[in-house]
């Protein structure tokens, strides 16, 4: 019997000949990443030195800290937090990536998404590195273990294999593959496992796409999401790699705790209803419905793919009158780009608000939505009052979804404007 | 050593699938830090008297999938301020779980529970024998056992205690010299 790239990656990481599903290990992992926010970075970095004696950590280059929440600071407070987590970096020698944009996209941009390599962070998100066929997993508070002892205890997952099959068709995307899986398999179908993501049709998914997939894989219980990289990924990651890995892949004969076969062929747009990201359900069926807001962005969909599309949508058309379209892109690398190709100025001159990389237009710092007010978004989910008022409503969709209710100021099917 | 058993009443039965925990103390009240305004706070809209009816050491008890989303730390720091000893579920969602055996709560994972017990039942966790008892009636069911990282994160009662205890100085990140 085989194995799974995610046993194999465990196993060099604990320093063992080999390992399988449901062995207890202590894996060094490769790199360990953060976000700074209060009652986490923080705290960590003071129980480091308190508790644990941890004055500066061996082995700063395992370690990074990205500032993308509370960007920009807007009390004094929210940049005291800033102070304390440059302080501890250049105190430690560790590298800072701050207003380079959302960090789990980011992470990729700056080599972190390093084929084969063990990653851990305390956000789940970060399984958008598995795009690569790297490892990545979000022990929330656990996460201070990495911070503050070499390895970490983990119980090796065993994996769901998920093959995808067919293609997609203009104004069906990534978004709505992740949604169908959920619908498919459940909420539950990977509870503690991985999903690994495989099958023909990645070759026809871009590499944006799986990084919107393998990035919300939490929502089908998931600890991480992978993907046997291609040459494609391989082209992007290896250049940028911080670490000399050989990639790994699984074998033909590994085994998974379950096999999904999906096929894509005839897959339309869908919409997530509030208040939970299990419930999805046909677009067609929400045609019509008044929506007060748009929110483009976020890790999981704000990349050039998803900017394109609504430029495409929007162009030589108008954000309907009192509408409110936020297009944040992911970060600074894709709003360079996209400026590069007109995007930016074709959104802003079809009424888009148009703001730089953050974080926080998705975890709900900026919450703007009164009671009874609806959006639709493409953030990472659609729980009550993540966008305001907990009496507010949050349908999750597609980029060019968002885009054609923009127009509409109603949910609207984008196949019609492509 | 082994962990204490866990033994009271099962103060409420949450039999919504994929259970929000934030809905406990409500959304609009996630980020206040006060405990005890917390705990006046949760239960609210399942049952305005929770708080008057609950003993320490009761316990909760949820179906599968508990914790799914993106669950935060202030509903469960109310349910323990107000004396509840643990949770007995169906499944839990991986993130819920880390979170709270980081935080040295108890929970346990028990297939079948919510067709064991009623609420107000009085009920035992015994973690030696892998069951949970139901005193009231007279039956019992086995539970998944834990990982041994999460037994011992719950016998030294949460994630520093649990490093301290288990980190020799050697393993520790810091730098050292001739490092």
């Amino acid at each position: 019997m085989g194995f799974t790239i995610t046993e194999k990656i465990l196993a060099r990481a604990a320093g063992v000949p080999s390992a399988k599903a449901g062995d207890e290990l202590m894996a060094k992992p490769d790199f360990v990443l953060a976000y700074d926010f209060p009652g986490y970075t923080d705290v960590y970095f003071k129980s480091m030195k308190e508790d644990f004696g941890i004055e500066r950590v061996a082995e700063p280059e395992r370690f990074a800290i990205f500032i993308d929440h509370m960007v920009p600071a807007t009390t004094p407070k929210e940049e005291e937090l800033h102070i304390g987590t440059r302080t501890w970096c250049k105190e430690n020698n560790v590298p800072l990536f701050e207003r380079k944009g959302i960090g789990h996209q980011v992470a990729a941009e700056v080599g972190y998404a390093t084929p084969g390599a063990f990653v851990v962070h305390f956000d789940g998100h970060i399984s958008q590195l598995g795009t690569f066929g790297t490892l990545a997993i979000g022990m929330r508070r656990n996460v201070l273990e990495a911070f503050v002892r070499e390895k970490v205890s983990i119980r090796v997952p065993h994996t769901v294999r998920v093959n995808l099959s067919g293609e997609l068709t203009p104004g069906v995307m990534a978004r709505d593959v992740f949604h169908h899986l959920v619908r498919t398999m459940g909420p539950a179908s990977c509870r503690f496992q991985v999903l690994e993501i495989g099958g023909p049709a990645l070759k026809s998914l871009t590499t944006e796409g799986l990084q919107t997939i393998t990035g919300l894989a939490m929502f089908t219980g998931a600890i991480t999401a992978i993907v046997n990289p291609d040459e494609e990924r391989l082209a992007y990651a290896l250049p940028r790699a911080r670490k000399k890995l050989e990639p790994v892949f699984s074998d033909a004969d590994a085994d998974y705790a379950a096999v999904y076969d999906i096929d894509l062929t005839g897959l339309e747009p869908v919409v997530v209803i509030p208040p939970t990201p299990s419930n999805t359900r046909n677009l067609s069926d929400y045609l019509g419905l008044e929506i007060n807001a748009g929110y483009l962005g976020s890790c999981a969909s704000g990349r050039l793919e998803d900017l394109r599309i609504a430029a495409q949508i929007l162009k030589g058309r108008q954000v309907k009158e009192g509408f409110m379209l936020n297009v944040i892109p992911t970060s600074q690398e894709i709003m360079a780009a996209a400026g590069r190709e007109g995007l930016i100025s074709t959104l802003a001159e079809a009424g888009a608000f148009v703001s730089s990389p953050s974080c926080d237009y998705c975890f709900g710092r900026i919450a703007t939505m009164t009671e009874k007010q609806r959006a639709v978004s493409t953030g990472t989910l659609n729980v009550r009052g993540r966008m305001g008022s907990p009496d507010s409503e949050i349908y999750l969709c597609n980029a060019a979804t968002v885009a054609a209710t923009a127009i509409e100021g109603k949910i609207a099917d984008p196949r019609k404007y492509l | 050593m082994p962990l204490n058993n866990l033994r009271g009443r099962v103060a409420f039965i949450f039999e919504e699938e994929d259970f929000d925990v934030d809905q406990i103390v409500g959304v609009k009240n996630i980020k206040i830090t006060d405990v005890n305004e917390l705990a006046s706070l949760a239960m609210s809209s399942y049952d305005p008297d929770f708080a008057k009816k609950v003993q320490p050491g009761d316990l909760l008890v949820g179906a599968g999938n508990f914790g799914y989303g993106h669950p935060h730390y202030p509903p469960m720091r109310a349910m323990r301020h107000l004396g509840i000893a643990g949770v007995i579920a169906e499944s839990f969602s991986p993130g819920y779980w880390r979170g709270e055996i980081s935080m040295g709560f108890p929970q346990v994972s028990c297939p079948g529970i919510l067709k064991l017990v009623e609420r107000w039942d009085e009920v035992e966790v015994d973690w030696q024998a892998g069951l949970v008892r139901n005193l009231t009636k007279g039956t019992e069911l086995p539970f998944e056992p834990l990982s041994k990282s999460d037994e011992q994160m719950l016998l030294a009662g949460g994630l520093v205690p649990y490093l301290k205890q288990t980190t020799p100085p050697s393993e520790l990140t810091a730098e050292r010299k001739g490092h």
